[in-house]
């Protein structure tokens, strides 16, 4: 028998029909539409699935999404800020702190949930607080060189992303001037 | 660097061109994808590991609601498919030789509908005797995998160059051994999928994580029974590949198979239990007897080997892979007199396959222990042993290999000093010992037909950025970076001016994809060619636009220069749209391609395999409790030449990536089997090294320059695990005194090494 459930995911709800035994990821990849969550190992050894429900770390693919109405979950997609990264994301963008991506969402999200609770963790805290989330690139060292680098504050986050960039380019633009752009100077007038 | 300042993009430390997808989490995998109408789809297995199928009835899981289509063999033109063999079948003909083969599937609304559907399929086996070891399927007698292929033989490799009867007459010391690796699983953390689509006009589009489109395209064709661009190929962004998505398996398939059927798009997603069972081909595991003939100065004189490896129930790449083992190392030092035996051997159990080493780990686990073993017993230290073998440019391997670059050398003295080999040995402390091994690898190779190449297009749009349409693909290690520098490099644009298209069989020329350490090296080079010509066409516009001779012009920072008169210039958009817009326009774009200098093998195996080989070292210091068996791994360095380093944050992620696998393919990884069953097909049992693992990493890249490679680059994505698990077999062999021959390193195995070593 489906129930309809309120999740509320990254500040917004979402109204959904599920089986009371629906888990946590599904909901968000399938029923919601979030796939940056992702599946890996499916009984929650690999931390793929890792989101924060009221700013806890959890493996989602344990998790049933009945049990998080009233809660704060909070997903990958929920962390850039006003087109902003945040300052683990570009941590790994600028430190290589991923290879293939696939695991990246739930390392993040770990690291996040680490920082949140204690900004200020040395690198045994970090290694072994990271454990929990396997990445089979990178051999973890440019994980755990991302994650330092957030903790020493040496990322700098003022950059919109190129999405947002290009949006406020656009909007301060004379749409003529582009469509003289577009189409070239001289031959088109 | 000293020569990164020669390149503007080159060598420098690029962000990823896929980076902001990856770290938002709005990449998109193969699991993400949605289209209109999809099922899904979900595979029935094989429960016995070697058995004729009787009856397949699908009538009651025909009639469930929500089911709209199952298929078996009667649904396929049962043609049997294969990279090297045509030995296996989409779906199960008559016979299932391992357990997880494909018997039949289903589409279906949802996954609940399709495994309640899969339940009610009806398969009625006889069990016949299986054979599950592969040194017993080559006895007289044994139970036969595929009739026609006595004793399970799929290939037989028998080798012999100069003579190593007269050579070890001529050695001053004999080493004998035999060593067996371990089917090792790549683990990627995404699961092989796909998702298909048959349209009316007959064609299959597939969406698939696949590394090698074009293999894939050619491989499904052929099960499918249909011609090559009836299948597009499309690559979704893949979570791993390690070659274990390079197309061996039935799953992209039979979802196409389901496709058909239903005249809908299925998704076919492999659990994790799955791609255990029946997903990506673990690495061929093999037992190899090793005989080594040495001077007194360490110079080797003699090599025999013997391996066996295990094929499993189909060949894949196997075949290519045994060959890798029997005669790769010979490039890696000096030899003369060699003799190799190898025997692929089937048996009842998962295919096993391509994964990064491609026979190199396998091999390496023998050869470099028996070298290892010599120097002890020479009194020789094993660095030095290394030294006086190691290969230099101009070396021609005893199958006629040609090294051009070659800094195994620089290699070996920068393991020592970032080791710091001399003291520490010099200082030894009780149950902490050292251990080194050598490698060398292919930047890739000829062995899929008589081609080693690769093409590219690229175009400069009318905004001045240039697109790289390749079909190489992305996999995640880097190589659409690397391309883009490359790309960027030679036209004299920004790097964000370059982007890299998604690969699609049906919108890009013929490539190989992601294997054999290629794409920096070969596509690398299709696409500076192709770079040079679109460039080359940019010049010839901006010369009539500056009034200058092409021969005066220069581009930098996406503007064309005069030379000398730096005032005169256009930018490559102006360019662009100056040749387009106007009459008799046309848009800037050219194709490259470059096809290596090597030579297919003869039969004999004799030839050129590769165009350039990439080499390295690698050193540990462990630390072994004699309690408890326990390894523990104090520091490991890893010296790479790679030739020009293309972007420093890709290769040092590809040397730190191999190293984790081979430290999990030498300590901790392994998947237990009971009569073909696996025992611990998920992740709380088949263990992977986590971060808390990993052990103090130095590393270094040799100043070295390919020059077939472009701006001197060569490959490195195999060359970091081919030695791990022989480096610290011999590091513990010197912390302890005793060898263990058998993967993995447990510590119940040094344990009981070290007892037996008391008691003798």
């Amino acid at each position: 028998m489906k129930k309809h459930v309120v999740l509320n995911v990254n500040g917004e709800e979402h109204d959904i029909e599920i089986e009371p035994n629906r888990l946590l990821l599904h909901a968000l990849r399938d029923d919601i539409g979030l796939t940056g969550t992702k599946e890996g190992c499916s009984i929650g050894v690999c931390g793929a699935c890792s989101v924060t429900v009221d700013g806890r770390l959890v493996s989602s693919c344990l998790t049933l999404a009945i049990a998080c109405q009233g809660k704060e979950i909070t997903t990958i997609e929920g962390l850039a800020k006003d087109g902003r990264l945040h300052p683990l994301q570009q941590a790994f963008l600028e430190y290589g702190g991923f290879q293939c991506g696939i695991c990246t969402p739930g390392q993040i999200m770990a690291a996040k949930a680490l920082l949140d609770g204690n900004p200020n963790p040395s690198e045994e805290e970090v290694k072994e607080w990271m454990s929990g989330n396997l990445c089979r690139c990178t051999g973890y060292y440019k994980i755990l060189e991302s994650v330092m680098a957030v903790v020493q504050n040496k990322v700098r986050t003022e950059d919109l992303l190129p999405r947002e960039r290009i949006e406020a380019r656009i909007q301060s633009l004379d749409v003529y001037k582009a469509e003289a752009r577009t189409h070239g100077s001289k031959s088109h007038g | 660097m000293a020569e990164a300042e020669k390149f503007s993009v080159v060598g420098h430390r690029v962000t990823r061109v896929e980076g902001y997808e990856k770290v938002t989490g709005e990449a998109r995998y193969v699991g993400d994808l949605q289209l209109p109408g999809m099922l899904i789809g979900r595979i029935l297995r094989s429960p016995y590991p070697h058995a004729r199928i009787l009856n397949i009835d699908t009538s009651k899981a025909e009639k469930l609601r929500g089911v709209k289509a199952v298929v078996t063999a009667e649904d396929t033109v049962k043609r049997p498919w294969g990279a090297f063999f045509a030995d296996q079948y989409p779906l199960s003909v008559g016979k299932v030789r391992y357990v997880g083969e494909e018997v039949a599937a289903v589409a279906a609304l949802d996954p609940d509908v399709a495994e309640e559907a899969l339940n009610l399929i009806e398969v009625e086996y006889e069990e016949l005797p299986a054979v599950f070891d592969a040194e017993e399927a080559m006895q007289e007698g044994a139970p036969l995998v595929h009739e026609g292929k006595a004793r399970n033989i799929a290939m037989t490799i028998d080798v012999e160059r100069g003579s190593v009867e007269r050579a070890f007459a001529e050695s001053d010391v004999i080493v004998e051994d035999t060593f067996e690796s371990i089917p090792q699983w790549h683990c990627a953390i995404e699961t092989i999928g796909s998702v298909a689509d048959y349209a009316p006009n007959g064609k299959y589009t597939i969406h698939m994580n696949t590394q090698t489109l074009f293999s894939a395209r050619m491989r499904v064709a052929a099960a499918l029974g249909v011609r090559e661009t009836d299948v597009r190929i499309i690559q979704a962004a893949v979570g791993g590949g390690f070659g274990g998505k390079s197309c061996d398996d039935n799953n992209p398939i039979v979802a196409a198979i389901l496709a058909r059927k239903a005249r809908k798009p299925v998704k076919v997603i492999n659990s994790r239990e799955e791609e255990f069972l029946a997903g990506s081909r673990p690495r061929v595991n093999m037992k190899t007897w090793i005989r080594m003939g040495f001077k007194k100065d360490g110079q080797i004189r003699a090599k025999h080997l013997r391996i066996i490896a295990d094929n499993g129930a189909y060949s894949g790449k196997a075949p290519a892979i045994t060959g890798v083992a029997a005669l790769r190392h010979d490039t890696c030092y000096k030899y003369s007199d060699v003799k190799t035996q190898a025997y692929l051997v089937y048996t009842n159990k998962i295919p096993t396959g391509a994964f990064r080493g491609f026979g190199n780990p396998s091999a390496e686990w023998a050869v470099e222990q028996a070298i290892d073993e010599a120097a002890h017993e020479l009194g020789i230290d094993p660095l030095e042993i290394a030294r006086v073998n190691a290969v230099e440019p101009g070396y021609v391997s005893p199958h006629g290999n040609r090294v051009t670059s070659c800094e195994l050398k620089q290699c070996i003295d920068m393991a020592e000093k970032m080791m710091d080999w001399k003291q520490k040995r010099a200082a030894k402390k009780p149950k902490t010992g050292l251990g080194l091994a050598c490698t060398v690898h292919v930047s890739g190779k000829r062995h899929f037909g008589d081609y080693d190449g690769s093409s590219a297009t690229i175009k400069i749009n009318e905004d001045g950025k240039a697109l790289i349409l390749s079909g190489e693909g992305e996999v995640g290690q880097g190589a659409a970076t690397a391309l883009c520098q490359i790309a960027a490099e030679e036209l004299g644009i920004p790097m964000e001016d370059v982007e890299f298209s998604q690969a699609d069989t049906d919108l890009t020329t013929f490539c190989l994809g992601a294997f054999g350490s290629r794409l920096t090296y070969v596509a690398g080079n299709a696409v500076k060619d192709a770079a040079a010509k679109a460039k080359q066409q940019i010049l010839e516009m901006a010369s009539e636009m500056l009034e200058a001779s092409p021969d005066d012009l220069m581009v930098e920072g996406g503007k064309v220069y005069v030379k000398g008169a730096e005032a005169k210039a256009v930018t490559v958009a102006d360019v662009a749209r100056a040749r387009l817009f106007r009459r008799s326009g046309a848009p800037i774009v050219a194709s490259g391609s470059f096809d290596a200098d090597s030579v297919l093998p003869d039969e004999t195996r004799y030839g050129n395999e590769s165009g350039a080989y990439n080499f390295a070292c690698q050193a540990a210091e462990v630390e072994v409790d004699t309690e408890t068996g326990q390894v523990k791994v104090l520091k490991y360095v890893a010296a790479s030449d790679c030739g020009t380093v293309i972007n420093p944050i890709g290769a040092e992620g590809q040397v730190e990536g191999s190293v984790a696998q081979g430290l999990g393919y030498a300590l901790i990884e392994g998947l237990r089997m009971e009569e073909g069953r696996p025992i611990n097909p998920n992740f709380s049992d088949y263990r992977l090294p986590s971060m808390r693992d990993m052990p103090a990493l130095a590393h270094a890249f040799a100043k070295s320059y390919e020059p077939t490679g472009p701006f001197g680059a060569k490959g490195l994505g195999e060359l970091g695990m081919d030695p791990t698990a022989a480096v610290i077999s011999n590091a513990i062999f010197d912390a302890v005194g005793v060898r263990v021959r058998t993967l993995p390193i447990t510590p119940e195995k040094v344990l009981k090494a070290l007892t037996e070593k008391g008691k003798s």
